[in-house]
């Protein structure tokens, strides 16, 4: 079994977002913590705005107004909590990069944190979200008012119109990022026009690079796996084997199950390049992709094999399997860490798609929810994701929701649980 | 509307310094279309025991040297420091079928043996230990594009011989060729659903866009992106009929009608065979090198390639600082024939002079509807406008970020011997007596080779600059990290610990000899002949999955400016240097990396050189 040495780092990265309120700022922060944790980076995200209500929970738009001096005092030492707070993650758990979450608006802001990093050996990054594009603006002040801890309980039309105050406070002092000696990149509305900025380190290109394929538009991303197959059935891994009756059944289904959950949205359909997601896909009326990153985890000499066959002839295997799945390797063929790498164009292609509708198969849906969910290594792979199931992803500004449709048609479990042995699969 | 062509010295930035006409005939095109006969025909009877090498003191006698055109029994046997495969090339009758060569361009970069950085080491360096040979494994034709697609396959009988000694960043590819950091293949042979590509370059002379479409070329194929540079000056060479010089007004923006209709000529046979790489090649990404100065001229271009279903995405390079422009004149232009027998300071001045007379024609590019990167001052600063095209060009961006004009050197050294004869890749041994003296000849040999190099530059003109910065990368085993400790403890040089350095990890194999694995693991002995890149013995890692994880390091090394040190193993070695010199999957796991030597890979904007620095008093060790 190999280690994982492809995305060690030596060097530390504290990333400094800029921008106004409401300008996606805490998804982008958000996004960069998970992508980097599903690369196995260890990253985390520090929101000033969370320091700030420990001492103000509900301020009004005024707490914001630069000549009110004591609100100015309440959010500095806010952001030198969240600072204070980073930098002891950077040494005592090892942090690969923070991420420090607040406006950050202005030169002199942005100077006496360009210092503290310097002085820590800290390679400092700015992202800066700029926006004048009024309708995602709106989307996220909506999304905000109605999702923010500063708002709970609040009136919505209220909360609108104070938030709006709130960014006025901010725009007085706004100085968009310009300064040409430090590292930064700025996001033209959501990624029509991007600025790069002396790129200093791999690690920093990777996040920018991941940084151009984001956008910001509210949409949604559904999953499911193939109809259950004629191995399925047989309780055999691999293979690339036809729908069993009631998988095309699934797959007859699917139409109708997407369409109440899907609406009217345009969708797109992308499939792996094995029989049985193209025959589950088959009668969906949408437009479709086959992606051979979206094969099923390649099982090696085990392909074709049922989980018994595999502890009866590789009994080594099968408990090494068990003991690290995420690292565990067939022999000849894959681990779960091989299929994420695999998985890299996948999701960057996600992240700059808006309605996406995924047939694979189990692990690869299992890796995919994951990056979405922030399911840590050594869990993702034991996670149960049941045949016959649509699963819709909402991503939002906090966090993802997830909605489970059943079909209703009854199918094997394939589902196998940690260090149990391998059982006959029940219909 | 015709966009004004690539410049005269722009088009002999293709022509690095050690590269071409043999003689000291004006006419290039000549020389190169009669030792295109003569290449034909060593090719046709490669087996005919053709053992004729190209000689040291005679190299200008001697177009090519063809010493790769033989096959390897033939060869004289201290030749090949590097086994070299046969791979590559159905056979030049089954070669018709798509492209064809314009006449003469088949050897438009034949590398030559009158290189000057080899030659004078050879024959003027003090320095002793230099195999002669690596000016024969140096000189090697090569094979364009449109050598009628002689394809590289590895199933099919080979016809022509590669080297692993040179860089084959502009050997056509076969349509079902896969990289050797492919994750997958496809049906189309394009990856991603990001359709055909057609990087458009734009900028000045002197901006170092050839050296971009060169270092694109090589990481996107390293990726496994079917991608070929069209430079617009070889088919500028090819089109201009022997013996013919070039128009006076060819450059200037209103030129003659003859003219026009020349440069026209030129652009259409250039376009063609891009057209063609996409279409018979299953080409994904062509890039267009030329200056392409006018928006006019862009905008006719990009309604083009959209007929043919191409996308377009341009690449400026801008330049506001007289000192890197200075730079790559004076790297790359100034050794052109052009300036034969002129004065460095005079020849520079001449073609900033050529470079200036375009500038008031010169629009940048900014028009908003099309996807452009713009990048200023070598990648300091990049401007991406309109990226939503896909996963590819965004890739290419990431590339771009990490993409420096590179003037360094990349060195390459094993570790020295360990207290444990073959060490088991779980323990961590330390050097041995032997492995420190080891240590002690290669810091003094490289920092004495650095030293006569600086001098050699200063001689040569170079301003007498300080000597370039050396960092040294090692595993994190301590073998390669006393290995190198030297250069640290005595000299200050900065060593890093890089743990993605690791060797290929060896799964079962661990601790076993060769010919314990063919006796306790015959099958997979077996499998692993059948492809040794991507064969994984059990719990190990391929070459493939090493290549996957390195990506990292290699970008570092585009990143990194001074000269880099990397002691590792030799499973790492190997991938580091095919991705240099863009060997194929094939080759890369049976390049040796003997502990007698530090070879040292040259980059320069067209193609990256190898030269091998003997380590004097070390025991060889051939691997293979």
């Amino acid at each position: 079994m190999t280690g994982n040495y492809a995305l060690q780092i030596d060097n530390r990265i504290c990333v400094i977002m800029v921008g106004l309120p409401a300008r996606g700022k805490s998804l982008i922060a958000q996004k960069i913590v998970r992508y980097l944790s599903w690369l196995s980076i260890s990253a985390r995200c520090f929101n000033v705005g969370n320091y700030r209500r420990l001492e103000t929970a509900h301020p009004t738009a005024e707490f914001f107004d630069v000549n009110n001096a004591e609100g100015e005092r309440l959010r500095r030492q806010a952001a030198e909590a969240a600072i204070s707070d980073m930098f002891r993650w950077f040494d005592q758990d090892n942090g690969t990069v923070g991420i420090l979450d607040a406006t950050n608006t202005t030169k002199s802001r942005r100077s006496w944190i360009l210092d503290i990093c310097r002085k820590r050996n800290l390679e400092p990054m700015f992202v800066e979200s700029w926006c004048d594009d009024e309708d995602l603006i709106m989307q996220n002040i909506i999304d905000v008012k109605t999702t923010s801890p500063d708002y709970v309980g609040q009136d919505p039309e209220t909360a609108a119109l104070d938030f709006r105050n709130r960014i006025r406070h901010y725009e007085k002092v706004y100085e968009t990022v310009t300064e040409r000696d430090i590292t930064y990149v700025k996001l033209v509305n959501v990624g029509s026009q991007v600025i790069i900025n002396r790129i200093q380190s791999y690690l920093e290109s990777r996040i920018v690079y991941y940084l151009m394929n984001l956008h910001i538009k509210p949409r949604c991303i559904w999953l499911s796996r193939h109809g259950e197959s004629i191995y399925n059935l047989e309780g055999k891994i691999g293979g690339d084997a036809d729908l069993s009756s009631r998988g095309r059944e699934y797959a007859r289904q699917l139409p109708r199950l997407t369409k109440m959950s899907v609406g009217d949205r345009p969708l797109t359909v992308w499939t792996s390049t094995l029989k049985r997601t193209q025959q589950t896909a088959k009668f969906l009326p949408y437009r479709q992709l086959t992606w051979k990153a979206l094969d099923e985890l390649d099982a090696g000499q085990c392909d074709g094999l049922t989980y018994e066959d595999i502890e009866e002839r590789y009994p080594e295997d099968f408990a090494a399997r068990d003991e690290n799945k995420y690292e565990y390797r067939y022999p000849g063929g894959e681990s779960y860490r091989d299929v994420v790498i695999r998985l890299e164009p996948i999701i960057m292609e996600l992240e700059r798609q808006e309605n996406i509708l995924i047939v694979t198969h189990q692990a690869v849906l299992r890796c995919i929810y994951a990056y979405f969910m922030n399911v840590p290594q050594d869990q993702s792979p034991w996670m149960e994701v049941p045949l016959h199931t649509l699963i819709k992803l909402e991503p939002k500004a906090y966090s993802t929701e997830v909605t489970k449709i059943k079909a209703d048609i009854p199918a094997v479990s394939t589902y196998r649980e940690k260090g149990s042995s391998a059982k006959k699969p029940k219909s | 509307m015709l966009s004004l062509s690539d410049s005269e010295s722009s088009s002999r930035s293709s022509s690095p310094p050690h590269l071409i006409f043999a003689h000291d005939d004006d006419d290039d095109d000549e020389d190169t279309n009669s030792s295109n006969s003569n290449r034909n025909n060593d090719h046709d009877d490669n087996n005919n025991g053709n053992n004729k090498q190209a000689s040291i003191n005679n190299s200008n006698q001697d177009d090519y040297d063809i010493v790769d055109a033989i096959p390897l029994a033939n060869r004289d046997p201290v030749i090949p420091p590097f086994s070299s495969r046969v791979s590559s090339s159905s056979s030049s009758s089954s070669s018709s079928s798509s492209f064809s060569p314009p006449p003469g361009l088949s050897t438009y970069h034949a590398d030559l043996a009158t290189s000057p950085i080899t030659g004078a080491i050879a024959h003027d360096n003090p320095m002793a230990g230099y195999h002669h040979h690596d000016l024969l494994t140096h000189a090697r034709l090569r094979v364009p594009l449109l050598h009628g697609l002689k394809i590289h396959s590895d199933h099919s009988q080979s016809s022509q011989q590669r080297s692993v000694n040179v860089d084959a960043v502009h050997d056509t590819l076969s349509p079902t060729h896969v990289s050797p950091a492919q994750l997958y293949s496809t049906e189309s042979g394009r990856l991603f659903h990001a359709g055909k590509i057609c990087i458009v370059l734009v900028g000045l002379p002197a901006r170092g866009k050839t050296h971009l479409a060169v270092s694109l070329t090589r990481y996107l194929r390293w990726l496994g992106v079917k991608t070929h540079a069209f430079h617009l000056s070889d088919y500028r060479r090819t089109h201009i009929q022997e013996g013919q010089p070039v128009p006076d007004d060819y450059f200037l923006v209103n030129a003659s009608p003859t003219t026009v209709i020349l440069r026209q000529r030129v652009m259409a046979a250039c376009k063609n065979e891009m057209f063609k790489f996409f279409d018979q090649g299953r080409g994904q990404v062509a890039i267009y090198d030329a200056v392409n100065p006018t928006s006019a001229g862009r905008r006719v271009l990009v309604k083009e390639l959209n007929q043919h279903g191409i996308h377009v995405i341009f690449i400026e390079s801008i330049c506001d600082k007289p000192e890197i422009i200075e730079a790559n004149v004076r790297s790359v232009k100034i050794s052109s024939p052009d300036y034969v027998g002129w004065s460095e300071q005079d020849a520079i001045r001449d073609y900033l002079k050529r470079i200036n007379d375009k500038i008031p024609h010169y629009e940048p590019v900014d028009e908003q509807e099309f996807s452009y990167v713009k990048l200023y001052n070598a990648g300091e600063r990049i401007l991406l406008n309109n990226s939503r095209l896909g996963y590819l060009p965004n890739r290419i961006v990431f590339y771009l970020m990490n993409l420096h004009i590179k003037s360094g050197s990349v060195y390459f050294a094993r570790a020295g011997r360990s207290t444990e004869v073959r060490p088991r890749y779980k323990s961590d041994p330390q050097l041995s007596d032997d492995g420190w003296a080891y240590a002690r000849i290669l810091t003094d040999t490289l920092l004495a080779h650095r030293k006569s190099e600086h001098e050699l530059r200063v001689s040569q003109g170079d301003d007498g600059s300080a000597e370039r910065k050396l960092v040294v990368w090692t595993s994190t085993r301590k073998r390669t990290i006393e290995t190198a400790s030297l250069f640290e403890k005595e000299f200050g040089f900065d060593c890093r610990q890089r743990p993605q350095l690791s060797q290929m990890h060896p799964g079962l194999l661990d601790g076993l000899g060769p010919d314990q694995v063919k006796a306790q693991l015959p099958d997979e002995c077996a499998a692993d002949r059948k492809d040794p890149y991507r064969h994984r013995y059990p719990r190990a890692e391929s070459y493939h999955d090493l290549a996957v994880r390195l990506e990292p390091i290699i970008l570092e090394m585009e990143r990194i400016s001074s000269d880099i040190l990397i002691v590792a193993h030799v499973s790492v070695l190997r991938v580091l240097y095919g991705y240099l010199m863009a060997c194929a999957p094939s080759d890369i796991p049976n390049l040796n990396f003997d502990r007698d030597e530090i070879v040292e890979i040259i980059p320069s904007a067209y193609n990256n050189k190898v030269k091998r620095i003997k380590l004097q008093g070390v025991e060889s060790d051939k691997l293979l």
